[in-house]
């Protein structure tokens, strides 16, 4: 079951972003622990998709995770506090303990970030963008997210299983897997390019390209109160940062 | 109310497609637009739409008048350009493929259907007032909230239709509105239709072949090599003599160089000996979908065994199953209980589809999803080299499957330059070229003209003769009781009328 919406997709996504500005400026692990707790994880588990989110997350944050470790843990230049050494590569506590940071900081942001992405509501979010009058082109970019990553995936399927039909063997070595990624490429790609062009002549024949403004079919469920919760966010998270980093520099 | 005027028009350096037309439609008035595959009906379908393609190269000379307003066009740079957005503002046009017609920016139907007058501005209030109103119109009320890519195909063409006519334009173009759908489906788009015509739209329907029947006061105008061959009532069309253009009617019978061999004589449960090309035993299946919980089954305890020899036909409304089953042959899709067999071998849940490609031959419903290379011959030549046949033989084998289509001097081409009937026959001749015993072929008839359905009647004809075997599912009911040997009716997951056989509907 997907969540059940409380705010406008506009606020969530502000909110997100805003929460990684935060972790960006106050900038310790502590603070960057706590928004994981208590916000990511709580945020994850009611998205209503907490495994399709969590995957999304590893195959993100996973490989850059592993390599801040081995980087920062084998090789820090400032540590001092060496735990173990083979050669060049030296193990410091300082080296760790910034490469914990690094990491809690990355899984923040691609935490807050993923989830805020995988559950917003993309029509809802269109027609928020078109009441408030926003660039068409940008809202169709977004739009296209609804049908086209969609129909894409679906497309490349199809490709395939007619490759198969016809004598394509999936699997086996990488360099098996390549080619079979090569060969559905190339059709994926015409194909798409062909649809588009038809795609473009039916946008224009619908207005697309119309002068004036455009309407949406779903009703504005964008608020007063949330237009104003909005700004004060992003008023208090700026104040905040200026502030933070004022105390910081008199320290 | 419009009228096109065609002295001649070319694509960008190409030879004149289109001819000599000159057709006039009045509110409330239907033409037919009739041709085989390449006779120019896309072409004449969207001049009317307004596509003259003045920025693509192409040269139109003749006129174009809606209303009272005549546009002349000479075929060069100083000719008027049409507004799409104006234009089809009354003339309204639906493209042949559904696939292209979705603005892929709506996630339920009524945003689809919403889409066009949104983009003009129209205020949220009346926008839902007039999508319900046209939904309820067009019957598609209990779908407003489905998503547009999860439908069956009528409520798909229906859609399109609810989308196109929206604005209430006063001319409604449709290119082969029909193509691929059941009777069911083929009933409520017509109804559709003839609402609207009463209504007072002017419509006008493109088709490879005369319909069966029509509303009586409609006219066809035929087309054959780009020009019109006849013009006059649906009466006086029906004894024309159109065949000698290759134009057909539809339900009537292929017109077929072999005779049909007679039907096996004990019509159920035939025991034969030696092994079956194919057979399914208690085949049960479900999709897993999004929510595991609520799986539907779509086959329930299915058997079916395919002898050397066989041509079995699966019949059953959209949605009824027939595409699953014939992807079980193939190992598309693997059984959720019971056990298939290929060729002798029990199919296991590793085995690979490719590794069944030179068994079992599979032809899709939606041609284009199944062409994917750069030109002809190397598209046909795939499967046999997939295979692990050397270039030569590879591309020998091709050639041979492509004169046996008709296509041989198409070689060289890119497959998606060929017109659909072309492209249909070359994905036909990919599966012929692997020589498969089994052919399994999803709606094969659909779209096809008149040459071309009777041609893939010889070739199954032939290849059952050779001791091979096809099961092909389709609503082309005439084309099945020509041809097969068993007719199976496929509902609600289960195989019924099992004993059917050619000549038993249609005699």
């Amino acid at each position: 079951m997907p969540r059940r919406r409380v705010f406008n997709p506009l606020t969530e996504l502000l909110a997100a972003a805003l929460l990684v500005v935060l972790v960006l400026v106050v900038n310790t692990w502590q603070f960057s622990l706590a928004v994981l707790v208590v916000a990511v994880l709580p945020g994850v588990l009611l998205s209503g998709k907490p495994r399709q989110i969590t995957l999304a997350i590893a195959v993100t944050a996973g490989p850059l995770l592993i390599s801040s470790f081995f980087l920062h843990g084998l090789f820090f230049p400032e540590g001092t506090t060496v735990l173990a050494e083979w050669g060049p590569a030296r193990v410091t506590a300082e080296g760790l303990q910034f490469a914990a940071l690094t990491g809690l900081r990355l899984a923040v942001f691609t935490g807050v970030l993923l989830t805020a992405a995988l559950t917003v509501s993309i029509p809802e979010l269109v027609s928020t963008l078109t009441h408030r009058r926003w660039n068409r082109r940008l809202v169709f970019v977004l739009g296209s997210a609804v049908g086209l990553l969609p129909h894409v995936a679906e497309r490349a399927r199809q490709i395939t299983r007619a490759q198969q039909a016809r004598g394509l063997v999936v699997g086996g070595s990488i360099s098996a897997r390549v080619r079979g990624l090569l060969m559905v490429s190339v059709p994926l790609v015409t194909g798409l390019l062909i649809d588009a062009a038809e795609r473009t002549q039916l946008l224009e024949a619908r207005g697309f390209s119309s002068p004036g403004p455009r309407t949406n079919y779903l009703p504005d469920t964008d608020t007063a109160g949330q237009r104003t919760a909005r700004w004060l966010m992003a008023a208090g998270v700026l104040a905040f940062g200026c502030a933070w980093y004022a105390v910081g520099a008199g320290r | 109310m419009i009228r096109l005027e065609c002295s001649t028009f070319a694509y960008d350096g190409g030879p004149v497609v289109l001819s000599g037309v000159d057709l006039a439609v009045e509110p409330g008035g239907l033409v037919h637009v009739v041709g085989p595959s390449g006779s120019g009906k896309t072409t004449l379908a969207r001049l009317l739409a307004g596509q003259t393609g003045a920025g693509s190269g192409a040269q139109f000379r003749g006129a174009l008048t809606l209303g009272g307003d005549r546009l002349g066009f000479t075929g060069g740079p100083a000719d008027p350009r049409i507004d799409p957005a104006a234009w089809s503002s009354t003339v309204a046009y639906a493209a042949q493929r559904t696939e292209g017609q979705l603005s892929m920016m709506s996630a339920t139907v009524a945003e689809e259907i919403a889409f066009g007058p949104a983009n003009r501005g129209m205020p949220t209030g009346e926008l839902r007032a007039a999508v319900q109103a046209t939904a309820a119109r067009l019957g598609l009320t209990d779908v407003l909230n489905r998503d547009p890519r999860r439908l069956s195909g009528g409520q798909l063409r229906r859609t399109i239709i609810a989308a196109a006519v929206v604005g209430n334009p006063r001319v409604l173009i449709l290119d082969e509105p029909f193509q691929g759908l059941d009777a069911g489906s083929r009933a409520e788009v017509a109804r559709t239709l003839e609402v609207l015509r009463a209504a007072g739209t002017a419509l006008v329907i493109c088709a490879p072949m005369l319909p069966g029947s029509v509303a009586p006061h409609s006219r066809v105008l035929a087309l054959a090599g780009g020009r019109p061959v006849f013009d006059g009532t649906f009466a006086q069309a029906r004894t024309a003599g159109l065949e000698r253009y290759a134009i057909g009617t539809e339900g009537s019978a292929p017109d077929l160089r072999r005779a049909p061999a007679a039907p096996a004589v004990p019509p159920r449960r035939q025991v034969q000996a030696g092994t079956p090309l194919a057979e399914l035993s208690g085949v049960s299946f479900s999709y897993r979908g999004e929510n595991s919980r609520r799986q539907e089954k779509v086959l329930r305890g299915v058997d079916l065994r395919v002898d050397p020899g066989d041509i079995v036909g699966l019949t059953g409304v959209n949605g009824s199953g027939k595409s699953t089953l014939l992807q079980h042959l193939n190992g598309l899709l693997r059984a959720s209980s019971g056990t298939v067999t290929v060729a002798g071998q029990p199919l296991g849940r590793r085995t690979a589809v490719g590794r069944l490609a030179g068994a079992v031959g599979y032809l899709f419903q939606d041609t284009d999803q199944q062409l994917f290379e750069r030109t002809v011959l190397r598209e046909v030549a795939y499967g046999p080299a997939a295979a692990g046949a050397g270039r030569e033989t590879a591309q020998e084998r091709a050639r041979t499957a492509l004169a046996a289509v008709g296509l041989g001097h198409t070689a060289g081409e890119h497959p998606y330059e060929l017109g659909f009937v072309e492209r249909r026959l070359v994905a036909f001749a990919s599966l012929i070229a692997s020589g498969p015993a089994v052919w399994v072929l999803d709606e094969p008839t659909a779209g096809l003209d008149q040459r071309g359905r009777n041609r893939v009647g010889d070739l199954l004809l032939d290849h059952a003769a050779a001791g091979g075997a096809v099961v092909l599912a389709t609503h082309d009911g005439a084309f099945a009781d020509a041809l097969c040997t068993r007719i199976l009716e496929l509902k609600d997951g289960r195989i019924f009328s099992g004993g059917a056989r050619r000549g038993a509907g249609g005699a």
